[in-house]
């Protein structure tokens, strides 16, 4: 029983962060009407401030906090091309530019923080929270998944309890419409890439000790991020946030099992065919008749 | 007493000029009516005024203050409201907040309740699922609700059954009555001379007719003439 738990469990980390950043995706689809291929690599920028300035022997927790500033400017900083210049753009034509802003945020993230060479990451959470079924569960995990279930319900009280977030909702419905009435579209805009790009910093910040912490592997958890944000299709937080745990789970255990374990990282692809492939049933069905 | 005051107004789309030299005045308590043929520039005068698409010459101020520069939302909150055409409701939302978003200080639902009574039992329905006339109020009525000094309705009748189209012209004119100004684009010539005071016909971007809407309404050969040119 132990031989899947343990592993199962380990993937809860990767989980929660995989949640995360998908519900972060879901949030900025919804809000602003982006397929954001540059969430990770937002976070990756700022938690590459925090492990430079530790580097430095600058203290752990001013260094966490700018960090995650820095990842909420990249935000603003995206957040403002895309709402200068493609806000009137069809969201392919969206995407496409945040898929090639990934690559120049790669591109630079590998220049400063000295290409593939894994860095050293300092370990905010440390040690186990509990015990499970004789299995650790550790405080990253706790805090992932905590932090996942906490955006969630957060942007779900944000947008249906709160003024902003009934103007956000106006804004991701019809963005030009919203603006005639008075509302600060812009304003709204860069606030949710703000946000998303803070939260995804401290997403980042937790299960970086556990990955190999350079630039392009960080930034390429956007794909996991948008397999989970596939399973809620882009609309259900809560969807999302159990895809992400739930394709962590499965990586987890996929890495227990010798004949599959190398092949894991193509788990997120695999759910992105299987979602693809079964919302696309009914366009596939007509066709056949 | 507020009024919008449009001078020499020029608009181009993609570098080709739609609209030419225009100018015109809207007048708090009244109507102004613009009339033109398909292409002649009604729609883009409108968007030119509220800031959808840039002017490339000429002024536009409401109450002595220049407007043309500034960006659609502060444009709103200098006090122009622009009902588009194609009732752009939030359809996630439902008929209140649709409402509630346009809200400012100071406004209040019973003003839009008060106009448009059907939209109360409506008011917790998904905008989406209303018909075709009740989005209509709806988006007047979160117009009104931004506490607008002028009002543009672009096509109000477009698509909607005639009894309903009546329906809304008498709630527009309520509204001029009550002192807003009005700038009311329509294809129905008839029924916005009805209850326009002042009409501006547009032919290919510049204006050919600007006088009473009364006159125009008992001349339809003039009217045809104006649209058709000749």
């Amino acid at each position: 029983m132990n031989s899947f738990l343990t592993p199962a469990i380990a993937g809860l980390t990767a989980g929660g962060t995989y949640a995360l950043l998908g519900v972060c995706a879901v949030f900025t689809y919804r809000l602003v009407a982006v397929v954001n291929f540059t969430g990770a690599a937002i976070g990756s920028a700022g938690t590459f401030a925090l492990i430079a300035l530790t580097e430095s022997g600058y203290p752990t927790f001013p260094s966490v906090i700018a960090g995650i500033l820095v990842g909420a400017a990249v935000g603003v900083l995206i957040g403002f091309i895309m709402t200068r210049w493609f806000a009137e753009a069809n969201p392919s034509t969206k995407a496409a530019v945040t898929a090639a802003l990934l690559v120049g945020l790669i591109a630079i993230g590998l220049r400063l923080t000295g290409g593939q060479h894994p860095r050293v990451m300092p370990d905010l959470f440390p040690g186990s929270a509990f015990r499970m079924a004789g299995v650790e569960v550790t405080i990253a995990s706790v805090l992932t998944i905590g932090l996942a279930v906490l955006f969630t319900v957060l942007s779900d009280l944000f947008l249906n309890r709160t003024r902003i977030g009934l103007h956000l909702r106006a804004l991701s419905d019809r963005p030009l419409a919203a603006e005639l009435i008075g509302v600060k579209v812009r304003l709204l805009s860069l606030l949710v890439w703000g946000a998303t790009g803070a939260f995804t910093t401290f997403a980042l910040m937790i299960i970086a000790p556990q990955r190999s912490p350079n630039f392009m592997t960080l930034s390429l958890l956007v794909v996991p991020a948008l397999a989970a944000a596939l399973v809620g299709l882009f609309r259900s937080f809560w969807l999302t946030l159990a895809g992400g745990i739930l394709l962590g789970v499965v990586e987890g255990l996929a890495s227990s099992v010798d004949s599959i374990s190398q092949y894991r990282s193509a788990i997120p692809f695999l759910v992105i065919l299987a979602v693809l492939l079964w919302s696309q049933r009914e366009a596939r069905w007509d066709d056949a008749r | 007493m507020s009024e919008l005051v449009i001078s020499s107004l020029s608009i181009s789309r993609s570098e080709l000029p739609v609209v030419t030299e225009i100018n015109a005045r809207v007048e708090s308590g009244s109507i102004s009516v613009v009339l033109g043929a398909n292409g002649a520039g009604k729609t883009t005068l409108l968007e030119g005024l509220s800031g959808i698409i840039p002017v490339s010459g000429g002024t536009i101020a409401i109450d002595g203050s220049e407007i043309q520069k500034a960006r659609p939302g502060q444009r709103s909150r200098e006090g122009l409201a622009h009902v588009e055409q194609g009732r752009t409701i939030f359809s996630q939302l439902t008929t209140e907040e649709n409402m509630k978003v346009a809200l400012r200080d100071g406004s209040d639902l019973s003003e839009a309740y008060g106009l448009f009574p059907e939209l109360m039992q409506r008011r917790t329905i998904r905008a989406g699922l209303l018909s075709g006339g009740e989005q209509q109020m709806l988006v007047i009525a979160r117009a009104l609700l931004t506490r607008p000094k002028v009002l543009m309705i672009d096509e109000m009748s477009a698509g909607l059954a005639p009894v309903i189209v009546s329906r809304l012209m008498a709630a527009v004119r309520k509204l001029a009555d009550a002192g807003l100004a009005v700038l009311l684009v329509e294809q129905f010539a008839a029924l916005a001379l009805g209850i326009g005071n002042r009409a501006y016909v547009l032919r290919r971007g510049r204006v050919v007719y600007d006088g009473d809407c009364k006159t125009l309404l008992r001349s339809p050969d003039e009217l045809h003439r104006l649209y058709l040119g000749g």
